[in-house]
């Protein structure tokens, strides 16, 4: 079986993997880190979103070999200790989540919007998060919050 | 899913009865096909093995030809199976006519039913890629019956076939004989696991 | 009040644990030595099944074992029970027939298990899978209920009236009938209420271990009311008593009524985990939850309402065809009668109602409830009717609904369809609605998207629903075989912090903060000294669970009756400490005080005293601080309240955008104004869903058609608006906290609305109505009058 190397959250890690096996099913399985979610098998979803080199991408699309040599974040490596990174402050602060399943997902996925804006307008934030579905909140919560936290990313900078 | 439609091969008429009864050549011109038996004179087995994108499917298939009435048509039917990708099976209605100018025209009206994860999944792909692969099938077939035969394990089923010049579908269906459908249900099962596992 | 009390936007004590991804759901679950189930479904909707030929797949690589319905049969396990029985017309019980673990002699649907491959992987279980040999034959199947009733149509179990479940009715069809004689006018309706899949985010799992030590058995499940799963899984499946079994649903992944039910899988992981010796555990693909999760709705209904010159409803007639697919699920049958028959008459005087109900079966995927349950279908099927009055009457669609409404002071209120409404205030929140979605303007709006080439309309629905389910005595008079009481036990620990343990289940709805505001708010502690517990049957004393709204209404009451022994106790032993008597305790904001003196004790000393008696009643009391209380409700609570959606339709292709969605509610006494908000938002997405996306399709074959994300479309951020939300609340009668409910409001009011905005604005195209979900294809079909696009 073919050994990966990589980066999770800061801290080296390797193991060995079958030719077939999806990055999130190493994060999950192999590593125990299971804050990263799989909630569809067509790649639809996006309770699986980390970030790849800084870029969010849906962990069930992508091979394990392929991360090989990454710098892989996912959502345990986004607080720092008990103090919550901007983006999941803004999350609890605007209850832009309910059975927090999803979660993980939306907030990789809005911290990479915000990285690449800081102000998003509501049509700015429903248009990005279309891979990410989420069956509890009717998005309202999580468009409020993604403003919010953007900002609040902006700020902290 | 009901589908009919026709294709004008260039063949003679018997010529086509025939090579649509010879496994041989079935088995050169069925993409992926690995495996063609005639087990009678009306049934046939068929392994075909279909490698669409990253995913490769293996299918089992049976068929049964009926209401035999050469050279001008018979009815053939059967199901293939490819595990948990799931199944189909089905019977189509073939006619040969001669088209006065040396050729055969071919007709065909195909009942067919897909189940388990295809159609779960892949159903509205059904059609499309049945169409493909019924091109690439007569493209072969034309090439085959009119040709020396060209080795068996070299028909790229990624790409379409030279399909060409040869054979014209005609009509605005995308239907298929029995053999050919099984192929379309192959492709399907690639198509489908590709969407599901090859992500 | 306290800071953090009845009222407050707290925020929520569960969300750091989710927002770091370190929630505890069953499929992250790794229990040591832990193999992997894969079920083996039917691909075929209906067939003969023979022979299981196993020896191949137990000779692959990693296989532990395989099991079929016939080692099941060897072991004495029964079928899956239904909670539910109904009577037909004639008083005879309804058809119920067996549902096995695994299937045996025949499968009745895609999806039907027939074996489990058990192997050191997931890959290896699949692998294998491919090596059965098995014998089966496909018969004709029946997904579409009007085809199942046909004479000579498949049948997909024997023994009965051919595929009728039961054949039940509700009301006085004669006063029904009487009133229609002299009816001014009578508006019709046929309408389909669409079949829907719940689609939780996170697919069902469950984990089964066996404890040769102890004999004890552990289920882990993505369950909403475990205590509900051991009781029918331990009783009536797999013969374990509950002293024994431990039913465990940790963090849960959002429900919507598809976790109530007990599912064949549950019961396999946990005998096949003392078969094989070792923890079991399967976790559901998407494509599979497609396949096994209980759908939700799929009616066929035609109504009739008959009016007098006023626009004064007379009498209403309902007529519906409810689907039941293969099996009953757990409280499949309750669904479409009381659930559904009982809120006809909705916000309404109507004084005559009859409504029959035949429930089907088909090889379809088995229905149960989805949020709103029944309700829904009734509102649905009530505030389309009332639109299509009003434009009989030629009357305003406000106008006609307010003539109507069961006045404020009528309460508390006898229906013709057996409840009785103990409060409500439909005007309140009608004109709360039509003020805040600016109806007035309306007109102004319409006549600009005109100018922009869009077609714009505006939709009402006025509702009410019963929940809080339910009193125990009631439901076992219609049917139920379970209680539907709640047990919550407060535990005060010796240095004042406390555990709630109860028996509903948070899969999403916060009660680890609404509960805590609870007690915050009568114990006067801190939210941080409060830890709510649930879903452990071994912590647990009791539950049904949570569905139907009842968390608040009938667990939150449960709460409150605990807390009360709490502080009685606590009062008895600050009078020995404070040497007063009991009636001249005081207790306020944390504090004991003896009236008229600067006496005091605090909650923290009280606590501590309980638990070190050293200057404590012994001769009279127990030491300890520890309350447990079951509190069976008195009566439903019945939230109401009116949405008023508003619509673009684009005539080029078709699609309708939401650019509008209001709803005030009724909900009672709120709690928690975010989380309570948070709930009317999810239950809106999922009502315009189902208006105008999701779908579950069926072909003649009875192949699912919509079975992934692909097909089944789920609202995305990109496809809703915001919403804007209110509440204008009258207190409950009969709880102490005068709460009513709010998981299912969202889903029950809106689908109506969004029917009835799409219907107005394309009101020049002569369209009566449309059936969910309306689809750009339906729509530029009826815009086109492309009468085929019109009808898919």
């Amino acid at each position: 079986m073919p050994k990966v190397s990589m980066t999770v959250n800061g801290k080296n890690v390797s193991a060995e993997v079958e030719g077939r096996t999806l990055l999130v099913q190493l994060l999950r399985e192999k590593l125990g880190m299971t804050g990263t979610h799989v909630g569809c098998d067509t790649s639809q979803c996006g309770a699986c979103v980390v970030h790849v080199d800084g870029k969010s991408v849906k962990s069930c699309t992508m091979l394990a070999v392929q991360a090989d040599g990454a710098k892989i974040t996912t959502i345990e490596g986004l607080a720092t200790g008990n103090d919550l990174h901007p983006m999941q402050a803004a999350f609890k602060e605007h209850h832009g989540l309910q059975c927090g399943f999803c979660t993980p997902g939306m907030v990789m996925s809005a911290v990479e919007l915000a990285k690449h804006n800081s102000n998003p307008s509501e049509h700015e934030v429903r248009e990005w998060l279309e891979g990410n579905i989420c069956r509890c909140t009717g998005y309202h919560n999580i468009v409020k919050a993604v403003q919010a936290g953007a900002k609040a990313m902006a700020a902290a900078k | 899913m009901n589908l009919s439609g026709e294709y004008r091969l260039p063949q003679p008429r018997q010529t086509v009865w025939n090579g649509l009864n010879d496994p041989l050549i079935l088995r050169q011109c069925i993409p992926g096909c690995e495996e063609l038996a005639k087990t009678s004179d009306t049934e046939f087995t068929a392994k075909v093995g279909l490698k669409i994108g990253p995913m490769t499917a293996k299918f089992t298939g049976k068929v049964t030809l009926t209401d035999l009435d050469p050279p001008n048509g018979y009815k053939i039917a059967g199901e293939g199976q490819g595990g948990v990708a799931g199944f189909g099976k089905g019977s189509a209605v073939v006619t040969l006519e001669e088209d006065g100018a040396g050729g055969t025209i071919l007709k065909y009206t195909a009942d067919s039913q897909v189940g388990g994860k295809m159609a779960q999944l892949g159903s509205r792909l059904i059609d499309a890629t049945a169409k493909k692969l019924a091109d690439e099938f007569f493209g072969k077939f034309t090439e085959v019956v009119s040709g020396p035969a060209a080795p068996a394990n070299d028909s790229p089923a990624t790409e379409p076939a030279a399909a060409g010049p040869a054979a014209t579908p005609a009509g605005d269906g995308g239907g298929l004989p029995q053999s050919v459908w099984i192929v379309a249900l192959i492709a399907a099962v690639g198509v489908v696991l590709w969407m599901v596992l090859g992500k | 009040m306290a800071v953090d009390g009845i009222g407050a936007a707290v925020k929520r004590k569960e969300d750091f644990r989710f927002l770091t991804g370190r929630g505890n759901y069953t499929d992250d679950l790794a229990r040591p030595g832990q193999a992997h189930a894969y079920v083996v479904r039917s691909q075929a909707a209906h067939a003969t099944l023979g022979k299981i030929g196993t020896a191949k797949a137990l000779k692959a690589p990693g296989v532990v074992a395989v099991f079929t319905g016939a080692d099941l049969a060897a072991d004495n396990i029964g079928g899956l029970p239904c909670g539910w029985g109904i009577k037909n017309k004639d008083g005879s019980a309804m058809h119920e027939p067996a549902h096995p673990v695994l299937a045996v002699g025949k499968v009745r649907h895609v999806g039907d298990p027939i074996a489990v491959v058990i192997a050191e992987t997931l890959a290896q279980a699949k692998d294998a899978a491919e090596l059965l040999d098995i014998d089966m034959k496909e018969l004709p199947a029946v997904a579409n209920m009007r085809e199942a009733l046909k004479p000579g149509a498949p049948v997909v179990h024997d023994g009965g009236s051919g595929n009728v479940c039961f054949d039940w009715h509700l009301g006085d069809a004669d006063a029904v009938a009487a009133a229609f004689k002299k009816a001014h006018k009578v508006a019709k309706i046929d309408l389909v209420n669409n079949r829907l899949v719940a689609n939780a985010m996170e697919p069902r799992a469950a984990v089964g271990e066996f404890d040769r030590a102890t004999g004890e058995y552990t289920l882990y499940t993505t369950s909403q009311n475990p205590h509900v799963i051991r009781l029918l899984m331990g009783a009536f499946v797999l013969h374990i008593p509950e002293s024994r079994l431990r039913v465990f649903a940790p963090d849960v992944g959002g429900g919507f009524g598809s976790k109530i039910y007990h599912y064949a899988e549950e019961a396999i992981v946990t005998w096949a985990s003392a078969k094989v010796g070792r923890p079991v555990k399967w976790t559901a693909e998407r494509s599979e939850s497609f396949l096994s999760d209980a759908h939700g709705r799929d009616h066929v209904t035609h109504a009739e309402l008959a009016l007098d010159k006023d626009g004064k409803f007379l009498a209403l007639k309902v007529d519906t065809l409810s689907n039941m697919g293969a099996y009953l699920s757990t409280f499949a049958p309750a669904i479409p009668t009381y659930l559904y028959a009982t809120l006809l008459a909705g916000v309404y005087t109507t004084p005559a109602i009859y409504a029959e109900v035949k429930a089907i079966f088909t090889n379809t995927v088995p229905v149960d409830a989805y949020r709103g349950a029944g309700r829904p279908e009734a509102a649905f099927l009530l505030e389309r009717l009332v639109d299509i009055a009003a434009a009989e009457m030629g009357m305003d669609r406000v106008e006609i609904r307010r003539r109507n409404f069961i006045p404020s002071n009528a309460f508390p209120y006898q229906t013709p369809v057996a409840l009785q409404y103990d409060s409500g205030d439909y005007n309140a929140t009608l004109e709360g609605a039509l003020k805040l979605a600016d109806y007035k303007g309306f007109e102004a709006r319409r006549a600009d998207a005109k100018k922009r080439g869009k077609l714009r309309g505006i939709g009402i629905s006025t509702y009410v629903e019963a929940c809080g389910i339910a009193p125990s005595n009631i439901a076992g008079a219609l049917g139920a075989r379970a209680g539907l009481y709640e047990c919550a036990n407060v535990r005060v620990h010796p240095t004042g912090s406390i555990t709630l343990f109860t028996g509903c289940h948070s899969h999403g709805q916060g009660h680890e903060t609404t509960y805590a505001q609870l007690i915050a708010e009568r114990l006067g502690v801190g939210l941080d000294q409060i830890e709510v517990s649930h879903g452990d049957t071994n912590k647990i004393p009791f539950g049904m669970g949570t569905y139907g709204s009842r968390s608040l209404a009938v667990g939150g009451t449960a709460v409150v009756k605990a807390l009360d022994k709490i502080v009685d106790k606590a009062k008895k032993i600050a009078a020995h400490l404070m040497e007063a008597a009991e009636a001249d305790i005081e207790f306020k904001d944390g504090k004991f005080t003896v009236a008229g003196t600067d006496k005091a004790k605090t909650f923290g000393e009280i606590a501590l005293t309980a638990y070190v008696p050293h200057n404590f009643p012994l001769d009279k009391l127990e030491p300890g601080l520890d309350e447990t209380a079951f509190y069976d409700p008195k009566n439903f609570t019945f939230p109401g309240g009116a949405h008023i959606c508003e619509v673009e339709i684009d005539p080029e292709t078709g699609v309708t955008k939401v650019v509008n969605f209001t709803a005030v509610d009724d909900v009672g006494r709120v709690i928690n104004p975010m989380i309570v908000e948070g709930q009317v938002h999810g239950g809106v997405a999922q009502g315009i869903g189902q208006a105008l996306y999701e779908n579950c399709v069926y072909d003649d074959n009875g192949q699912l058609r919509s079975g992934s994300y692909m097909d089944y479309q789920m609202p995305r951020a990109d496809d809703l608006p915001s919403f804007k939300v209110a509440t204008a609340i009258t207190l409950c009668t009969h709880n102490p906290l005068g709460v009513k409910g709010v998981g299912e409001v969202g889903a029950i009011g809106s689908p109506p609305a969004v029917i009835n905005a799409v219907v107005d604005a394309l009101k020049d195209h002569g369209v009566r109505h449309i059936d969910m979900p309306a689809s750009p294809q339906k729509i530029w079909g009826i815009i086109n009058g492309n009468r085929r696009m019109a009808a898919e």
